[in-house]
Parts: structure tokens; sequence; C-alpha cells
């Protein structure tokens, strides 16, 4: 069993060793030119100067403080909304036109507005991560809400529960799964929106740090970005997912069934 | 003195809505249940019996004709009525003891958790508080929900196929449960089962329904003395008269299945 979910890990590693043996070999060899595509050695010297000087670090923590504060902002009124809509029928009537609306329009088309009403300081940056946060949050609290089997809802309507006891006992257990997911989904889009924010508009930040290294033709910084960016968004969700075994493992495996 | 908890369904009817056509599932219901006997409902599938079990919990609104409980019409779902679905229905986030405790007002207290513990005990569930209902087998969900529904002493107790999920030997186990907990509690039954020799077993009256639309067809009653000898005369000679309903016939009563 054990040893089956260790073998099952190490198969997933086998295309990215050979990807990895390739890279090396073509960029070492300069069958691709070092201006197009750097060598492995090489980003790995460029991240240990950046991590030295203290430079990655710095950029680092104000993206994530980005980050941190888009997500609260967009997870929390996504979640206000999708329990709103997901609880009372009239909110949902009145909103939820409006609100599938509002997430057909991608996130990047609000960035001429936000800069209009925000200029390209941090507000712009926290705001508009958030409006991307949003959307997964509302939709996947909505979902799970909307999702509580009715067969349930009867069970305690029989035994004439009240509404708090309604909420404890039967809906947020059920919903729980879906707005665990919906909270990853959200910490995973304010991530990429983070960069995305950084590119558009300047000031600290790892996207920022790349923008100018691509001015400077320095494909190794801009590659050392896209690997750090990848490992933190990596990690990150990692971390929720195992928040969410831990709080919640044994409950999924129960819904699941 | 007059004991509560008579119903008394009169002229009742049930549409089901589809696209453009009415489905009639319930037509002409009449049918009057005294506080504490026990009554079996017999019948083809999808012939109604689970509607008419909703109608009576309260669960299913939108009927022709009247439900009345001492006189009174129902009015939505209530304690008084307990009910075991045909899906036992226990909530997969709850351990075996707190599902069962679900009806309690404070399941917590004292007195609850002692009450739990007795109704675990009666459906044979002791040991299995702490599991989780995937951890049960389907029917030791089933006896579990029968435990969920007894343990805030409804009035009438409706059971859906309560023993579906049972291998025989435990069905007649539960049978002689069912009966001790029905007269222990003093408490009206009322069963739906395809199994006729479970209904002669267990009830005072056996209401034959038959389908399309939904209809009682005939109210058997069973004047046998308890408990029941299943290899009697007197059994065999009522098998006999709910079989002839279904157009089957039997020399040997063995277990027969509708
Ligand atoms: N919510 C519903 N909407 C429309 N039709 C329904 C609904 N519920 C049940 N029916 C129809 O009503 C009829 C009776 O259903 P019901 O569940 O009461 O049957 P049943 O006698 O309990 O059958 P079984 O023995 O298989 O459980 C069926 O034809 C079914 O299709
Ligand atoms: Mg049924």
């Amino acid at each position: 069993m054990k040893f089956q979910i260790i073998k099952n890990k190490l198969l997933g590693l086998i295309i990215p060793l050979i990807l990895y043996v390739a890279w090396d070999f073509l960029t070492s060899r300069e069958i691709i030119p070092p201006e197009l595509l750097p060598a492995p050695k090489v980003i790995f010297d460029t991240w240990w100067d950046l991590q030295s000087s203290g430079e990655l670090a710095l950029n680092m923590k104000m993206s994530l403080l980005r980050v941190g504060f888009g997500f609260l902002l967009g997870a929390i009124s996504g979640f206000l909304l999708g329990t709103a809509m997901g609880l009372w029928k009239p909110v949902e009537l009145y909103l939820n036109p409006l609100f599938n609306f509002f997430r057909q329009i991608p996130v990047v088309a609000w960035i001429p507005f936000l800069i209009l009403w925000l200029g390209i300081d941090e507000w712009f940056k926290i705001v508009f991560i958030s409006f991307g946060a949003f959307i997964p949050m509302a939709l996947k609290t909505l979902e799970g809400i909307k999702g509580v089997p009715a067969s349930y809802l009867e069970v305690v309507r029989v035994f004439e529960y009240g509404w708090f006891r309604v909420l404890r006992t039967v809906i947020v257990p059920s919903a729980l799964p879906s707005i665990s997911t919906g909270l990853r989904l959200c910490l995973s889009e304010a991530w990429m929106l983070v960069i995305g924010a950084e590119l558009v508009a300047a000031g600290e930040g790892i996207g920022n740090v790349m923008v100018i290294a691509r001015r400077l033709f320095q494909t190794d910084v801009v590659l050392v970005g896209v690997i750090v960016i990848a490992i933190t968004g990596f990690a990150m969700d990692k971390v929720l997912g195992l928040l969410e075994t831990r709080f919640l493992g044994l409950h999924r495996s129960q819904n699941a069934q | 003195m007059e004991r509560l908890g008579t119903l008394e369904v009169k002229n009742l009817n049930k549409k089901y809505r589809s696209q453009n056509d009415d489905l009639l599932v319930l037509d002409d219901i009449n049918l009057t249940v005294q506080p504490g006997e026990f009554i079996s409902i017999i019948g083809s599938s999808g012939c109604g019996k689970t509607t008419f079990l909703r109608l009576v919990v309260g669960l299913e609104k939108g009927y022709e004709g009247e439900i009345l409980l001492d006189g009174q019409r129902l009015n939505g779902p209530s304690l008084k009525r307990g009910v075991v679905f045909q899906d036992h229905r226990l909530l997969p986030w709850l351990s075996i003891e707190k599902n069962v405790g679900m009806g309690l007002k404070n399941p917590k207290s004292g007195e609850s958790r002692k009450t739990i513990q007795e109704h675990l005990e009666l459906v044979g569930l002791k040991g299995f508080e702490k599991h989780y209902p995937h951890q049960l087998s389907g029917g030791m969900s089933q006896r579990a929900a029968i435990a969920r529904a007894l343990v805030n002493r409804p009035e009438i107790l409706l059971l859906d196929e309560p023993l579906g999920a049972l291998d025989a030997l435990t069905r007649m186990y539960m049978h002689q449960e069912l009966e001790r907990i029905w007269m222990k509690e003093d408490i009206t039954m009322i069963m739906i089962t395809h199994d006729v020799d479970e209904a002669i077993v267990l009830s005072d009256k056996i209401v034959v329904m038959s389908s399309r639309p939904g209809t009682i067809k005939k109210i058997i009653p069973v004047p046998l003395a308890r408990p029941r000898d299943r290899a009697g005369y007197d059994f065999a000679n009522i098998k006999e008269e709910v079989l002839a309903e279904f157009q089957l016939h039997t020399d040997h009563p063995f277990t027969y299945s509708i």
C-alpha cells in the first residue's frame, strides 16, 4: 500500500527528469543559444546571487503581501456573496444573474478601469487580485450550499430543527468540501494575478523583477522568476491541501461514498 | 379514555405533475389507523407506497382529500411522526452515536447519552457508537436509522422497507425486535414491505395496494395471537389470502416476496 503510493509519486517525476536532462544537454552544448534559454547551472547561479543579495526575498515579500491582502479581500467577499445566495433565495434571484454576467469578464479586462480609478499603486494590485479571487470563492460556496442533498434536509425537517441547527448539522458539513476547494482555487488565482499586476504596473515584486530583467535581456533572471513563481504556487496549494486533509480529510472520504 | 394518535386518511388523491399531463399516483385512499396498531402496506414497485408515507409524514404537499391526526389536518413534519426512509439517510459526517441522537433536543446531556445507548443496544449496534456510516453494512445502517427514528419516542413510526437490506436471519431477528419495541413503546407503526411473511408476522392489518393509479385493493386483518407461528395453519391461510391478491398461489408457504 505504502509502497504503491511512493511508486505512483515517483512516476510523476520521470518526465520532469527527462526534460531536465534534455534541457541541460541542449543548453550546455549550446544547441539552443544561451540568449534564448540559459543552462540549468546558470539559472542556479543567478538564483543564488539573487538570494544572497536579498533582492529575491524583498520582492517575494512584496508579492506575497499583495497576494495575502487580495486573497483575503476576495475570499471573504466571495464567501459572503456565495453564502447569501445559497441560503436566501431572494438574494440569489436578485444577484445571481449579475454575478454570472460579471464572472464572464476576464479579470485582465478590468485593468484599464482599475488603473483609472485606483492608480497603479498597491490598491490597484490588491483590488485586481481580489476581483479574480472573489469569483471562484463565490461560485464554489454557492455550489456547496446548493448541493446539500435534499434528502438530508428532509431528515432534519422531520426532527423540527431550527435554522441554526440545520446550518450546523447539515449545511455546513455538507458544503465544506466545496468551500475548501473554492479557497484553494481562490489562492492560486490570487497568486497568478499578483504576477499579472506586477507585470503591468511597476513597483517591487517578483513580477516586476522579471519585467526589468526582460528589458535588459537577462533571460536567466526571467527564468529564475518563472521557477520561483511555480514553486511558490505549488507550495501554497500543497499547504492548503494539507490543511484540508488535516481538517476535512475524514470528512471528504465520508462524503465521497 | 380515548388515546391520542388516531390517523385518518379520507379520499386522498395525489398527482405528480410531469411535463404536460398529471400523473395520478394515489387514487382515493381511505384508511384509519388506531393508536397502537401495526399496519403493513404491501404492493408492487412504483404503486405509490413511498408517496403515501411521505404525505403522512408531512414532507409532501399538494394533495386532495384529508389526512387527519386526531381530527386535525397535518401541518408539515413533526417529531411526533418518526420516519425510517427507504434509503437510510444517515448523515455521513456524524458518528453512529450522533446520528442516533439527532432527534433529541440536547443530545449531549447525560440522559440523552443513556437513551442513545439504550437504542443502540435495542438494534444490536452496541460497540459501533464511534463508527461512521460508511463503515457500516447496509443492514447495520438500516438498523441505525431505526434507532434514530425511535429515539425521540414518536407517536407514529413510519417505516419504508426498513429491513430490505437485511439477510433472512437478521431479518427474522429484527421482526422479533420490532415487535418487542412496538409493544414496549406502545407506538403506532406503519410499515411498507415487499415481504409477505414479514407483514403477517408483524401486522394487525395488511393494506394491499394495486398500481397505476395506486389504490387500496384490500385490507386484510391478521387476527392471530402473538408471537406468531410462521409454520402455523392460520398463518398459511392468511398468506394464501394475501398472495391471491397478486394472482400468486402457494401450496407451501416459504418466503414469497412481491
Ligand atoms: N417527485 C416525484 N415527481 C414525479 N413523480 C414521482 C415523484 N415521486 C414519485 N413519483 C412517481 O410516483 C409513483 C410512485 O412512486 P413511489 O416512490 O411512491 O413508489 P413505491 O410504491 O414506493 O415504489 P417502490 O416499492 O419501488 O419503492 C412512481 O410512478 C413514480 O414515478
Ligand atoms: Mg418506495
